[in-house]
């Protein structure tokens, strides 16, 4: 840029402190709404990942499995791979108790992949030093402490190994029943017998190398992995094939972007943007308005409409260069003050939930982005004005003085209140953007407090849970894992354990049949019509897939998409629960024979069965392509491919989760039964159909006064006793619903506020402009007798009409978006029941009436104090 | 003689029908090179009107204005701001410094906007033939009002302008400096053979011009030589 042109923009900007000053706040303001949106979103995902990272084990972007030492040295050399861990599993220790702990061989890179880096003490150096977590140390007998002597025992080749080992660091691991000890490639090397590669005759793990990967970008990952799999010789699709070498990508890492996530972002990114805009916007209209009449007389000195344009980029540039520093700064601490409760609402959904936000560039640079954004573009409008005003209209520039109206009816005198009425049409686009941002602050809060109030606890815990407690396995509260093994089956001790505590009532165990139940099958109208569908000899048809993975059952669809979990006679297994009268009572039986205890007696009798339905939380009424059966359809039940009984459908119960398996998740049913049916039992006729019955829940309700105690009592129980078990009760799943509403109104609130600080600037700006521009006409008011008190009487008049009408504007808005589009809002979310409310943006108003109020006498006060003769010069 | 300025049939019309205001009405006039022609009339008899045009600062109703050989109505914004910083120099009645630029870069801000050198010799003779060679430093704020119009007669010279254009260069000023700043402008005039247009609606300070155009209700009454 010109260098005199630089002069003059250093210079004007210099001696403009009080524009600066406003200028600079405006671009913070809008800054720390973007850096505050864009710290609690990456926030927000990261620590997502974070915990979903931690429930799988791994932060890596994949692995790869079962190779031998030569591919491992292939893998390491990929130049796409930009960290390659080691990992040689052994085997899972056969003395720990309560607690299963795998031992492996891992270098640092795998162990820092895996969270398995010690916090306490070293890495292993010796050939019998291992880390381990606290868990996994104690549940060998001894104490986590560095130093501490362990033996482990373990098979590996048919060959019994018992070690001594030393701890030589740890780490602590939240409740769970699986953790790794590990030690180093010194113990490899001390026993070369345990590490003989012979996976691909007999399977056996030990020997084989595993390896978690960090890739440079993670574009095609899938393709790229598969086909590096096979380059190294190996299989990634075929389980069976003796060199089936799996490349999977770890999907907590590498999520595909979640659309919910994006909109809200977009939404918000919006939205403050706009706010942005209308404060940004009047912020430069008035100071370009009051140095109008400078760009003015640089025209007549021949300074073209590029070197004015110039000008003030250039000043925009360094108003930004110092407002939005202080922005990202501001808005990443309050981004990050409003993350964990955010957080808080994925609290019950996620066991081990982590809270983390990095300072990530992403963040800055995407706020920084859009602040810029924001900022270039409402300053176009100003820019242009002062760019095309013809020179000598710029001289004879006055404020328009009472808008379009050629004439108007006077009344009898001039009073106080007139005056300051005509005085808010001078600019109607500026009166109307400060009006607009006041009564967005008020919408906006009515808007959250509505949503908020709308958080329908009681639906969502009685959803999530039908009785006081309910007991499961730790897997069944992991919604990426569900319960469908028989191993994972509740122990009758822990069950005779809670019900023997005082105040436990209506204690029901509930069973369930799982994967391992592929010899009882079903076979109904429905899927017969599927089945009937040509099948070559082996029994698979074009709507059927035979076992794909390990852990997974063949499966069969049909047309909705509805999936079957198979059994050994390609029937579906169904997820079928076996139960108490007392469970049968609490469930919402909605079809065929209501009465629950009738019911139970029929079932007992033999004479039928009951079919779950599960329900649109929406609306709560069946899910039509779940909906299966009819009353009185005979389900035929099948035992090693024989038909043993016929079962009518007496009647059918709309299901929650609570009936699927627990709270929110319904991991486990999806994996054995899949989408259907659901069929429940009474628990005699269940334990007469499967050979090896096993409980998977046990729910009761406690007496009102020692509900807090078995909290604490369960508590203490997981942690010391069964380490397998985990729990959800009412109050926590309220606990949830209030969490969710505190967020909304945490978030809500911040936003409501940020906006009404954005109008309060606003007015701020406007009524310092105003006090700077019309001095001149003050002081011919006053000359004319107008007193001083008077003046500060008209100024606070003005002042709060534009609080009144912020008030009118934001009650009536606030009044049409929650009958329309909050309303529709809350009709999506099954949680919420619409519950209409005025009170935040009623209590918003006397704080809009006292701020209106202050400011202008405030300005008053700073601005104006000079004697009118003063005054008269100055303006002159 | 030698024709700097032509403008013929020169008209500009506010408003329309009944409520019409004709500021000017048909001027056709010649400025000879190198004289000082005052323009002197009543307040609104349209000679700031025609000052304006003449520097390129309004654009006629019809008619047309030739300054050498630059026809001003062929001109786009651009082109036309950038003629005035270097073919015509402007002196306000208010001055029209910019305050926070020194008395030395109020001189050469025209020059500069152009990226050109100052003739540093050349400025600094008009510089110390105006009385301001120890006043370089100071910022307009702190210079009386004859001081400051010396700064703007300054930096309507330092580009070596084709025409001078003043527009009551005296208004704010008492009759002593108003005498001081004619006598200065009419000096440097002569010493660097440059063509003024002043304005005025003062006969006396009209009279020191070489050649008095007076104009009234936006057509030319008389031209005179005093």
């Amino acid at each position: 840029m010109n260098k005199m042109l630089k002069t003059l923009a250093g210079r004007s900007f210099a001696a403009s402190r009080m524009r600066n000053l406003i200028a600079a706040l405006a671009i913070a303001l809008t800054a720390l709404l973007f850096a505050s949106v864009t710290t609690m979103t990456v926030g927000a995902m990261q620590s997502m990942n974070l915990t979903m990272q931690m429930q799988k084990g791994s932060r890596s972007d994949g692995d790869f499995r079962n190779m031998n030492r030569e591919q491992f040295e292939q893998l390491q050399a990929v130049d796409w791979i930009r960290e390659a861990g080691l990992r040689m599993p052994v085997s899972f220790l056969e003395n720990a108790k309560r607690h299963n702990v795998e031992f492996d061989v891992l270098d640092e890179v795998q162990a820092e992949l895996t969270f398995c880096m010690p916090q306490y003490g070293s890495v292993p150096e010796a050939a019998d030093e291992v880390v381990a977590s606290d868990q996994a140390i104690r549940a060998l007998g001894a104490e986590p402490e560095i130093g501490a002597q362990i033996v482990i025992a373990f098979t590996v080749h048919g060959k019994a190994y018992e070690l001594p080992m030393k701890v030589s660091g740890y780490y602590e691991t939240s409740n769970s029943q699986l953790s790794v000890m590990w030690t180093g490639t010194a113990f490899r090397d001390a026993y070369p017998d345990i590490f003989r590669y012979t996976y691909d005759r007999d399977g056996e793990m030990a020997g084989t190398y595993y390896s978690d990967i960090m890739v440079k970008s993670a574009d095609g990952l899938k393709e790229r992995m598969e086909e590096l799999s096979r380059t190294l010789g190996g299989n990634p699709d075929d389980m069976k094939a003796a060199n089936y070498l799996p490349a999977v990508v770890n999907r907590m890492t590498n999520p595909a972007p979640d659309a919910g996530v994006i909109v809200i972002t977009v939404l918000f990114a919006a939205l403050f943007m706009f706010c942005g805009y209308l404060l940004i916007y009047n912020v430069f209209d008035i100071a370009v308005m009051q140095e109008i009449r400078r760009y003015g007389l640089y025209r007549t000195i021949g300074m073209g409409g590029r070197h004015v344009r110039k000008l003030l980029n250039c000043q925009v540039l360094w108003l930004s260069a110092l407002g939005i520093p202080i922005g990202l700064l501001f808005g990443y601490v309050t981004g990050r003050t409003a993350l964990p409760y955010i957080m808080e609402i994925f609290a019950d959904e996620y066991h081990t939930l982590l809270v983390s936000v990095t300072p990530s560039p992403l963040i800055f640079a995407a706020a920084a982005l859009l602040t810029v954004l924001t900022v270039w573009v409402s300053t176009r409008k100003p820019v242009k004005k002062a760019v095309e005003i013809p020179p000598i209209e710029a001289f004879r520039y006055v404020e328009k003085s009472t808008g379009r109206r050629s004439a108007r009816k006077s009344a009898f005198g001039a009073s106080l209140a007139r005056l300051a009425w005509s005085n808010l049409g001078r600019n109607k686009r500026r009166s109307a953007f400060i009006l607009i941002s006041l009564a967005l602050c008020m919408i906006l809060l009515n808007c959250a407090g509505i949503i908020a109030d709308s958080v329908d606890v009681e639906k969502q815990a009685s959803w999530m849970i039908r009785t006081d407690f309910a007991v499961v396995n730790l897997v069944s509260t992991n919604n990426m894992e569900g319960f469908k093994r028989r191993e994972e089956a509740l122990k009758k001790e822990t069950i005779a354990d809670i019900a023997a505590q005082p105040g436990v009532r209506e204690g029901t165990a509930i069973y369930k049949n799982t994967m391992d139940d592929t010899d009882v099958t079903y076979s109904f109208s429905h899927v017969e019509a599927l089945l009937a569908e040509p099948h070559d000899e082996s029994g698979i048809g074009s709507n059927m897939i035979e076992t794909p993975e390990a852990d997974s059952l063949s499966i069969l669809w049909d047309e909705n998409g509805i999936v079957f979990g198979l059994g050994e006679d390609k029937r579906p297994i169904c997820n079928v629960y076996g139960m108490e009268e007392a469970a049968l009572t609490r469930m919402d039986l909605r079809e065929g024979e209501c009465d629950a205890h009738t019911l139970y007696q029929k079932m007992e009798n033999g004479e039928g069965v009951l079919v779950g339905v599960p329900l649109n939380r929406n609306d709560m009424t069946y899910y039509e392509v779940f909906d299966l059966t009819e009353i009185g359809e005979t389900i035929s039940v099948y035992k090693d491919g024989q038909l043993i009984k016929e079962l009518p459908v007496l009647a059918k119960a709309g299901i929650n989760g609570d009936d699927e398996e627990i709270g929110f998740t319904c991991a486990g049913p999806l994996r054995v039964g899949h989408d259907g049916l659901f069929l429940y039992l009474p628990a005699g006729v269940y334990q007469e159909i499967y050979d090896d019955p096993v409980i998977y829940k046990y729910s009761f309700n406690m007496e009102e006064d020692k509900r807090a105690d078995m909290e604490t009592w369960l508590a203490d129980y997981m942690e010391n006793v069964d380490v397998s078990i985990d729990y959800l009760s009412a109050q926590s799943a309220r606990e949830s619903a209030f969490a969710m509403r505190r967020m909304i109104r945490f978030v809500g609130g911040l936003i409501g506020v940020i906006f009404g600080f954005a109008g309060v600037l606003n007015l701020v700006n406007m009524v310092i402009t105003t006090i700077l521009t019309r001095r001149h006409e003050f002081a011919t008011m006053q000359s004319i007798g107008m007193t001083q008190r008077q003046l500060t009487k008209m100024m606070v008049l003005e002042s709060l009409y534009y609080a009144a009408g912020a008030c009118i504007l934001g009650m009536t808005g606030a009044v049409i978006l929650a009958f329309t589009l909050v309303r529709g809002i809350v009709q999506t979310q099954w949680f919420l029941s619409f519950r209409f409310t005025l009170l935040p943006a009623a209590a918003v108003m006397p704080v809009l009436f006292v701020t209106a109020f202050i400011v202008p006498v405030a300005a008053l006060r700073t601005f104006y104090h000079d004697s009118i003769v003063e005054q008269l010069r100055i303006a002159g | 003689m030698n024709c700097i300025l032509k403008a013929s049939g020169l008209k500009k019309y506010y408003g329309k029908n009944d409520t019409v205001v004709k500021a000017l009405d048909g001027v056709d006039l010649e400025i000879e090179e190198g004289k000082f022609t005052a323009i002197i009339g009543t307040s609104g008899s349209g000679k700031s009107t025609l000052l304006n045009m003449f520097g390129g600062l309004d654009t006629p109703t019809s008619g047309s204005i030739k300054i050498g050989e630059t026809e001003l109505g062929g001109l786009g914004k651009e082109e036309a701001a950038a003629f005035r910083r270097r073919q015509i120099g402007f002196v306000f009645q208010n001055y029209n410094l910019i305050p926070v630029l020194t008395v030395w870069e109020n001189i050469v801000f025209p020059i500069s906007l152009d990226n050109r050198k100052p003739d540093k010799d050349f400025i600094m003779k008009i510089v110390t033939m105006l009385g301001l060679e120890h006043r370089l430093d100071s910022l307009p704020g702190n210079l009386s009002g004859g001081q400051q119009q010396r700064v703007a007669i300054a930096r309507a010279l330092a580009s070596k302008p084709a025409i001078l254009l003043a527009d009551e260069p005296t208004g704010n000023l008492d009759s002593k400096s108003s005498n001081d700043v004619i006598g200065l402008l009419k000096m440097t005039g002569s010493e660097f053979h440059q063509t003024i247009v002043m304005i005025t609606h003062n006969p006396e300070i009209a009279q020191m011009a070489d050649r008095i155009v007076q104009i009234e209700d936006g057509k030319i009454k008389s031209v005179s030589t005093p």
